[in-house]
């Protein structure tokens, strides 16, 4: 068995917005961090997306995510994080041990703290049970991404997206920059969940269809994508027979939703919100794992880069913090609920003794003019008006208490 | 294709490739003709992964006869390929006290069958075997077993190439005219002379059989769907758990099946269909499997399912009569010299080693006069270990060995880009992706290929040159691609 | 009078706002609401009378680690000339290595602006595989 365990402060597990923020901040706050990525090239998800609408709130600036990915690169550079390309964590133990692997090389690596910080997977046809064949160019809008941005491919000539989130509508507009056919994009909920502003840049600019209330009812062709039934869907997401159509199209692509990417978080015995399926956090981003940390898309899918970088940011502080010893590990702590229009909290614990908790959640379903607010008790320590709340919306509001929080829970809600 | 083979067989899935592999074992030449572009590429992957234990064969049968010996000779086949199975038991489950018939019928038929160690047990004690399950009594099948489909066939079908049994991929039998020392078969990709012909094409079989005997039957295709649910599912379900046969509201007495791998198969449903080309699997028929796997596992985790497929069985039975018949060698006194498997459904995948043996050996040997050859003529090639299920030592070891198993490209799965690329090496040639994804488990995780994909593409163009044309999901016909993105020269 | 809801892009608020006008659209004749920040207004201003787009893409790239760059052009052009501002960079293979901020192309397609880089591909070096070790 290899006796070569380097050991350091921080151990940061992935090289995206989140992780790169984090990593720097670890260093800049005095900790030793290592930060390792599986990818040739740092930025994590940010290298393929080659669109802007990045770092309006970061930098303000309208940059490309590759742009974006640059500065947080360089953050993290500077502060003197070592940085390792091409590994994979192929285990991590809740002591905060992990095995690393890279080309030629397999080796254990031991974080004081490590801040998980591994992004989001795709939701895929088999999750959608999307009945008929399975043939060739089903692909989902992230995977689509990789191969039109960084593989130089084109994946196919007539598109059928199915989802109207970000990235399929990004893919939308890329395609048809491409020379591509986009025959349409298809929603099954009554409203698009992506950004506005992509709706109009990506769909309307170019004439393509959005079919709200509809969804994909069968894959067509044996060997190759020939067609695909859409049908009208009613209020309990069932098809209304009659309103079927066919689309041809040889390539149908899914924007069909996130999942936090925590296989690696499981094997360390972290404790999984199961409506967000990233781990349950305390106000400083620390799992039920002493030491093990979350933020990013990991921890809760983000709307913006810009975000998940501001909080990979906090929990690097958090983290170093953890490995001067600053975190009282028996602190008293309330939990943070969501409540009425309030689909997920994070974080869903914090310190009684917090003197300032940021909240992030969001809503059940689109409204306006609703206001946010943070209660216990009947008193409310904290409240937001929304002028416009959206699901595909990432909603943060800032609890302050100088006096500490003297209740057992708080609860997040919409009034 | 101008020489006379001893013994071609036509279709190249589980039955036809052990029945190659048997062949090899022997003098002379030898060939198989596979439409597809990779063997087993029907039924053969398409299946539950069963060794059934033999109580659902009515005794007397060439079912219930190649089930029993199969069993053996599948376990003796995986231990030498070094192919993943399991021993893992079987629960079949009454939910009411009026099943419990059912499953002494079973029992009898079992024991008749020469199965040993049945016992129905209460439904406590099921649930001590299996905790999870919900029923009132079950009988237990110790002796029953999992394997995998795939790595099976390929890896059956790999040992007969190296052993010298010509493999004709993407070439399908479009015509057989006997001639003055046994038969011409036209292919799409040629003319291939033997003087003996096994026709194991499964659902294509009896098509075939009428390329030269017109009165040979018919076999009609039957879609059993399925879903799969993730490894995570398989973390608490061990055995396989099936209702007790031809209940009352039976439904499609959906089975629950473990696998080598650790996934859950939920299925397979069962319906005629007319198309064999177009396999589909349907909204209702899944929603269905998953209703009723519920029934049998109050605690069946919905949101873990990560697929579906679906396979044709091949059925002798119409379907206005429906039902099972026993397995069909066809020999016709005008052409001894071909022999047609037709009706090889359950338990095929387990009774193959058995077919492939009786077809050989009793009805093919004798007549073409085939010597052994002595075991110092012929190797065994090995399934190759999963990097991913080795001990971290050895993992160590081989990543000093080999670089390329540092990076891992399929991020559920644990492939290692040096199993992807030694897939690509295989005896076949074949070089689809689902033929990278059956030697290699890639794309066959959760993710279904998300994260390993762009990954496989960007290694393949660098490293080996291809271009985006050069990856095909099955065969030429289901290109993944439509070119580069961006060509270098533009006129 | 003419009215047309617009949705802003300059910012992820995607403000939607409702602008009203009689006559030709201009910066006295419209009246516009709905927007949370002034910039709003001149972008529905030039939405209405000159709408422009930032392009982002690709290009190739000879002996970098990667095939592609990603490109933008420097600031909006009109969205008339998106897709022959692509059509032109398709015909552009820059040798690596590029920095993010390089100008791969001047005055796309008439539009007086440039298309920079946005994603660095530095030169590739030989990947080491497991034969070439072999072999060495």
């Amino acid at each position: 068995m290899s006796d070569r365990t380097r050991k350091t402060d921080v151990v940061v597990i992935g090289g995206g917005p989140a992780g790169l923020a984090a990593a720097a901040s670890a260093a800049d706050a005095g900790a030793e961090v290592v930060l390792v990525d599986r990818n040739r090239t740092l930025g994590g998800i940010l290298n393929q997306c080659i669109h802007d609408g990045f770092g309006l709130h970061a930098f303000g600036e309208v940059l490309t995510g590759p742009e974006f990915a640059a500065r947080y690169v360089d953050r993290a550079l500077d502060a003197g994080v070592e940085v390792r390309r091409d590994t994979m964590v192929a285990d991590l133990s809740p002591d905060g041990a992990l095995v690393c692997t890279s080309p030629g090389t397999r080796y254990r690596l031991r974080g004081e703290a490590v801040v998980l910080a591994m992004g989001c997977r795709e939701r895929t046809r088999g999750m959608l049970r999307i009945p008929g064949t399975r043939p060739a160019g089903v692909y989902t809008a992230g995977a689509a991404q990789w191969l039109t941005n960084l593989a130089n491919v084109r994946v196919g000539r007539k598109v059928l997206i199915l989802g109207s989130g970000d990235i399929g509508l990004i893919m939308a507009r890329r395609l048809t920059w491409e020379g591509a056919e986009v025959a349409g994009v298809v929603e099954l909920l009554p409203y698009a969940s992506g950004l506005p502003r992509n709706i109009t840049q990506c769909l309307d600019d170019y004439g393509i269809p959005l079919h709200l209330s509809h969804s994909a009812t069968c894959v067509h062709g044996r060997d190759r994508v020939e067609s695909v039934t859409v049908a009208r869907f009613d209020e309990h997401r069932r098809p209304i027979p009659g309103t079927e159509f066919d689309v041809d199209c040889d390539t149908l692509l899914l924007s069909v939703g996130l999942i936090p990417e925590n296989e690696l978080s499981r094997r360390a015995g972290v404790v999984l919100d199961r409506t967000t399926s990233g781990a349950v956090v305390d106000d400083g981003y620390m799992t039920n794992v002493p030491g093990i940390f979350s933020c990013g898309n990991v921890l809760h899918i983000h709307d913006l880069a810009d975000w998940a970088a501001e909080e990979g940011a906090r929990a690097g502080r958090s983290a170093t913090d953890y490995v001067g010893g600053g975190r009282a590990a028996a602190d008293a702590r309330i939990r943070i609920e969501p409540g009425a229009g309030v689909r997920y909290v994070v974080p869903q614990t914090a310190a009684r003794s917090a003197d300032e908790v940021l909240v992030s959640f969001r809503v059940t379903e689109p409204g306006e003019g609703k206001t946010a607010e943070v209660a216990a008790d009947g008193r409310v320590f904290a409240a937001e008006s929304l002028r416009r709340a959206h699901p595909a919306e990432m909603v943060q509001i800032r609890v302050a208490c100088a006096d500490g929080l003297d209740v057992d829970r708080l609860e997040v809600r919409l009034a | 294709m101008s020489e006379r083979y001893d013994v071609v067989v036509i279709g190249a899935g589980v039955v036809g490739t052990a029945i190659a592999r048997t062949l090899a074992r022997f003098d002379g030449t030898f060939a198989i003709v596979e439409r597809a572009h990779d063997v087993g590429m029907g039924a053969s992957v398409r299946n539950s992964g069963v060794i059934h234990a033999g109580i659902n064969c009515l005794p007397g049968t060439f079912r219930a006869r190649f089930c029993m010996e199969g069993r053996a000779l599948l376990q003796d086949w995986c231990d030498e390929l070094n192919v993943p199975y399991s021993i893992c038991g079987k629960l079949v489950v009454a939910r009411r006290d009026e099943e419990i018939p059912s499953l002494e019928r079973l029992m009898a038929d079992g024991e008749a069958n020469g199965v040993p160690d049945l016992r129905i047990v209460s439904g406590a004690e099921a649930e001590r075997v299996q905790p999870g399950i919900s029923g009132v009594a079950a009988l237990h099948v110790p002796t029953s077993g999992i394997v995998s489909p795939y790595a099976l066939t390929i890896a059956t079908a790999e040992d007969a190439a190296d052993n010298g049994v010509r493999f004709f991929l993407g070439s399908e039998a479009v015509g057989i005219e006997p001639d003055e020392d046994g038969f011409a078969i036209r292919t799409t990709t040629g003319t291939i002379r033997t003087r003996f012909l096994i026709n194991s094409a499964g659902i294509h079989a009896g098509r075939v059989a009428r390329l030269l005997d017109p009165d040979a039957p018919a076999v009609y295709p039957c879609v059993g769907e399925y879903l799969i649910l993730d490894k995570q599912a398989g973390e608490t379900m061990t055995t396989s758990v099936y209702p007790a046969p031809g209940a009352a509201n039976a439904g499609l007495g959906v089975h629950i099946t473990p696998t080598t791998e650790g996934n859950i198969l939920l299925g397979p449903s069962s319906e005629y269909v007319a198309d064999p080309e177009t396999v589909c699997c349907t909204k209702t028929t899944t929603d269905r499997l998953l209703d009723e796997a519920c029934v049998m596992w109050p605690d069946l985790p919905r949101n873990l399912v990560i697929g579906a497929y679906a396979g044709l069985r091949s059925k002798l039975t119409s379907p206005a009569t429906g039902g099972f018949s026993d397995y069909v060698f066809r020999r016709t006194t005008e052409h001894p010299n071909a022999v047609h498997l037709l009706g090889i459904e359950s338990p095929g995948l387990t009774a193959a080693p058995a077919i492939a043996r009786h077809v050989v050996e009793d009805l093919v040997s004798p007549d073409a006069g085939l010597a052994r050859r002595a075991p110092s003529e012929w190797r065994v090639r090995r399934w190759p270990d999963r990097f991913d299920e080795l001990p971290e030592a050895e993992k160590e070891r081989l990543v000093a060995a080999n670089p390329d198993h540092g990076e891992i490209v399929c991020r559920c799965e644990g492939v290692t880009k040096a199993e992807i690329l030694h897939a690509l090496d295989n005896p076949l040639g074949v070089r689809t992706l689902a033929g990278i994804k059956f030697r290699t488990r890639a794309s066959m995780g959760r993710c279904s290929g998300g994260y390993c994909l762009p990954r496989i593409v960007e290694i393949l163009q660098e490293e080996r040159g291809w271009s985006p044309d050069d990856f095909l999901l099955r065969g030429p016909d289901s290109p993944a691609f439509a070119g580069r993105l961006l060509e270098a020269s533009r006129v | 009078m003419t009215t047309k809801r617009i949705t802003c892009i300059l910012c992820p608020n995607g403000c939607e706002i409702e602008v009203a006008y009689s006559g030709e659209p201009t910066a006295e004749t419209i009246r516009v609401d709905g927007n949370l920040c002034p910039r709003g207004t001149d972008y529905v201003l030039e939405e209405l009378t000159d709408p422009k787009r930032t392009l982002t893409t690709s290009i190739l790239v000879r002996g970098g680690t990667q095939p592609q760059a990603s490109v933008k052009t420097a600031c909006p052009i009109p969205r008339a000339a998106l897709l022959p501002a692509r059509a032109a960079l398709r015909t552009i293979v820059a040798d690596a290595p590029v920095a993010i901020g390089d100008v791969v192309a001047r005055d796309v397609a008439g539009t007086g602006v440039d298309a920079i880089v946005t994603r660095a591909v530095p030169r590739a070096v030989p990947r080491t595989t497991a034969s070439a070790r072999r072999a060495s």
